[in-house]
């Protein structure tokens, strides 16, 4: 770009009104998603930090007449989880080839485990609300439970916008900034399952 | 200046009139929005102050009654952190200035920066308006439970309270995102890390503190709030710390949010001024970085008396007078940097010099109260009142005067009026201390904080008055600053660079072009304006 032509736009360019915003480098956006994601970590962390408060600060853990709540649905969606994890990382890499069928399946398939993941949650929550209420122990369960699966539906609300935007035809090998930040936090989503998981049902 | 062409890409007309401000993504003008809010607040809150100063003022007055007493104490605290200190240094300041200091043209996200802008002012609504109508909390800026629990605070003004909070944080974790993707893709070229402005440094910092902090203290907020709606059991039965861990697991980084702008400030102004390079330019960006890490580490100096093992006690004792460290290391550095400079007197460099020494009263009774004894003496008394206030306005509101009399001629065009900026300078640093350095020896007397009124009797007289007289003359000298503010439309021009500054943003026209830059700058060592002057002799 010659300076040239911009000194002759000067006086354009100062009567007119310009648009500020221009990144200097490429990748602002995903850095934005982790930066952000970083913040939803620490979120976490403090829920953590109450749970590890509180069952430090307990004589029994799980408080006594407290039944933790059953761990196979809890397996099962850990399995969901992976599986919706395995078709999102395929999914992103179809786009890398530019396959925009593999995209659309890959995508399809991990917001449909998503809505699984969700609906599984949902019927544990019908007897979370008692467990919430009934102790510092199951608050603090149910809370992370909740949140998380509030994440869960965020990331499914941004698969549905890929996937409607892939079949649009909107994506392809260079232009892929929302799927993969969509990627990166369905793996962040993930990745906080995994830790809720052990905490909440394999360390108790 | 070698300059770099990037295309400016072209949009509409920019809007004018009131819809140019609600509609706009310009980082300036958000800037000036998050100004004009926190100063608004800035108002608000001191009016509470002046209330709770003269229900004070003498034993026994009942100027307002205790209940309210509480509600004005409470607000007082929030606002004056919440919606004044943290908008005004971080979304402020840090929005206008930081694009322009490194050379951008913008923020990397506007738009996200104008959301962060109108959620921060909608939960400055909710939480004023709430206190306007009656719906008040009133358990302290602390919201210490059980005090904000539903059966100490059973009213609406608690939730209130506590949602605006919430909003807040979402409003500035976001705002955190922009500025560290920003900071770190969109420099100018050549800027290395190095070559960094202090205040860009600062700001670096207390965005990646802001991210690593709020988000717990948003859990916290949002358990208390299902325990006061949802009858979840988080802070019932025997649970009152792990509110104080979380609370001040964010509160006490929100001191270093609150102080590490004003000290970027501090580090641009005093070279200018001093007309002097920054003495020690690495030790300053090395101890800005350790004080946002270590600021990490000392959140349980605040509960010395809430029965932690006293082994842990011991260790945040020890860190927090470590953190001392990193601090007095900045604080040598700017005497350095004023010692045998050519000091340009002006009102910018006389608030920096009030920031010194108010500063470092503030900062040395914080390392008296990092010694778990004389903490557990002083704790929850007016010494504790003295040694915020010294800190947070001694520090940070005299840093924030120092940024507006520094940058106002940038941001408006215009000069201010010097000996009107004395004048403020003069009472604010005469003010403030009559106000808050009797309340060291009032803590010392064994008045507690928070009380609604004493009886005659104990001594505490003749400390409290003599604070409600300061805080009237405090009160003045911000009235002056307004009048400043007012004559500013009839200032004389600023030019770009009044100052002789260093940083980039004295190389644009005062107000810059919309677009800051028309070509981005490039930078060869940390002050380019100063190679600028260099090169091309004075005219």
């Amino acid at each position: 770009m010659a300076q040239v032509s911009w000194r002759n736009r000067e006086a354009r360019a100062t009567s007119r009104a310009v648009s500020a915003a221009r990144p200097q480098r490429k990748d602002v956006g995903l850095l934005g998603v982790g930066f952000f994601i970083v913040s939803e970590t620490t979120f976490f962390l403090g829920l953590f930090l109450a749970w590890f408060f509180t069952r430090n600060t307990s004589d029994v853990w799980p408080p006594a007449g407290v039944a933790p709540p059953p761990i196979a649905p809890a397996i099962f969606n850990t399995v969901v989880a992976l599986l919706s994890t395995v078709a999102v990382f395929f999914a992103e890499r179809a786009l890398t080839r530019d396959d925009r069928r593999g995209l659309v399946r890959g995508i399809a398939l991990a917001g449909a485990l998503g809505v699984l993941f969700m609906a599984v949650q949902a019927a544990e929550f019908t007897d979370l609300a008692t467990l919430a209420q009934g102790s510092a122990y199951g608050s603090t369960f149910t809370f992370l439970l909740l949140f998380h699966v509030a994440r869960v539906f965020v990331g499914v609300v941004l698969m549905g916008v890929v996937l409607v935007r892939a079949l649009l035809g909107h994506f392809s090998r260079k232009r892929r900034l929302l799927v993969q930040a969509t990627a990166m936090y369905w793996y962040f989503i993930t990745g906080v399952w995994l830790v809720v998981f052990a905490v909440l049902y394999l360390i108790g | 200046m070698a300059s770099i062409s990037i295309p400016i890409p072209l949009r509409e007309r920019a809007k004018s009139g009131l819809l140019g401000w609600l509609a706009t993504v310009d980082h300036k003008k958000i800037g000036v929005m998050y100004m004009v809010m926190s100063f608004f607040f800035f108002i608000a809150a001191g009016v509470m102050a002046l209330l709770i100063r003269l229900q004070l003022a003498a034993p026994n007055l009942q100027v307002v009654d205790p209940n309210t007493y509480n509600q004005l104490f409470t607000m007082h605290g929030s606002v004056m952190i919440f919606l004044f200190t943290i908008p005004m240094l971080v979304g402020g300041f840090g929005n206008y200035f930081v694009p322009l200091m490194i050379g951008a043209r913008d923020v990397a996200f506007p738009r996200l920066n104008a959301f962060s802008f109108w959620i921060t002012l909608g939960a400055g609504l909710v939480m004023l308006l709430g206190f306007l109508f009656g719906a008040r909390s009133d358990a302290a800026w602390t919201a210490y439970v059980p005090y904000s629990t539903k059966s100490f605070s059973p009213t609406v003004g608690m939730d209130i309270w506590l949602i605006g909070v919430i909003l807040l944080g979402i409003g500035s974790t976001l705002g955190a995102v922009n500025f560290l993707v920003t900071v770190y893709s969109m420099r100018a070229p050549g800027m290395t890390a190095w070559r960094i402005p202090m205040f860009v440094w600062a700001m670096a910092t207390t965005a990646g503190m802001v991210l690593l902090a709020t988000p717990v203290l948003t859990a916290a907020l949002i358990m208390l709030v299902a325990d006061r709606n949802f009858n979840t059991q988080f802070f019932t039965t025997n649970r009152v710390q792990l509110w104080q861990h979380m609370f001040w697991f964010y509160s006490h980084p929100a001191v270093y949010i609150m102080i590490l702008p004003a000290m970027g400030i501090i580090s641009e102004i005093i070279p200018v001024f001093s007309r002097k390079p920054l003495f020690g330019l690495r030790a300053v960006v090395i101890s800005t970085v350790l004080i946002g890490l270590l600021g990490f580490t000392t959140w349980v100096h605040h509960m010395f008396v809430s029965g932690v093992d006293p082994a842990i006690e011991r260790f945040f004792m020890f860190t927090t007078m470590v953190i001392a460290v990193p601090t007095g290391v900045k604080v040598f550095n700017w005497l350095a940097t004023l010692w045998g400079g050519s000091l340009n007197l002006k009102t910018p460099l006389l608030m920096c010099i009030g920031f010194l020494g108010t500063f470092v009263i503030g900062g040395i009774s914080g390392v008296m109260q990092a010694s778990i004894p004389i903490d557990q003496y002083v704790h929850n008394s007016y010494f504790v009142v003295a040694h915020f206030h010294y800190v947070l306005f001694g520090g940070s509101v005299f840093g924030i005067f120092a940024a507006l009399y520094y940058w106002g001629p940038k941001i408006t065009g215009r000069m201010f009026d010097e000996k009107l900026g004395k004048l403020h300078f003069w009472l604010m640093l005469i003010g403030f201390n009559i106000t808050f350095f009797p309340m060291h020896f009032l803590g010392l007397q064994g008045m507690p904080r928070r009380i609604a009124t004493y009886d005659p009797g104990r001594g505490w007289e003749a400390g409290n008055l003599i604070a409600t007289i300061g805080a009237f003359i405090l009160a003045f000298s911000v009235l002056v600053f307004i009048i400043n503010v007012i004559k500013l439309r009839r200032g004389a021009p600023a030019g770009d660079d009044p100052w002789e500054g260093n940083t980039l943003e004295w190389s644009v026209a005062s107000p810059p072009p919309e677009y800051n830059f028309l070509e981005i700058p490039t930078v060869e060592s940390d002050r380019p304006l100063f190679d600028a002057r260099m090169r091309t002799p004075h005219v």
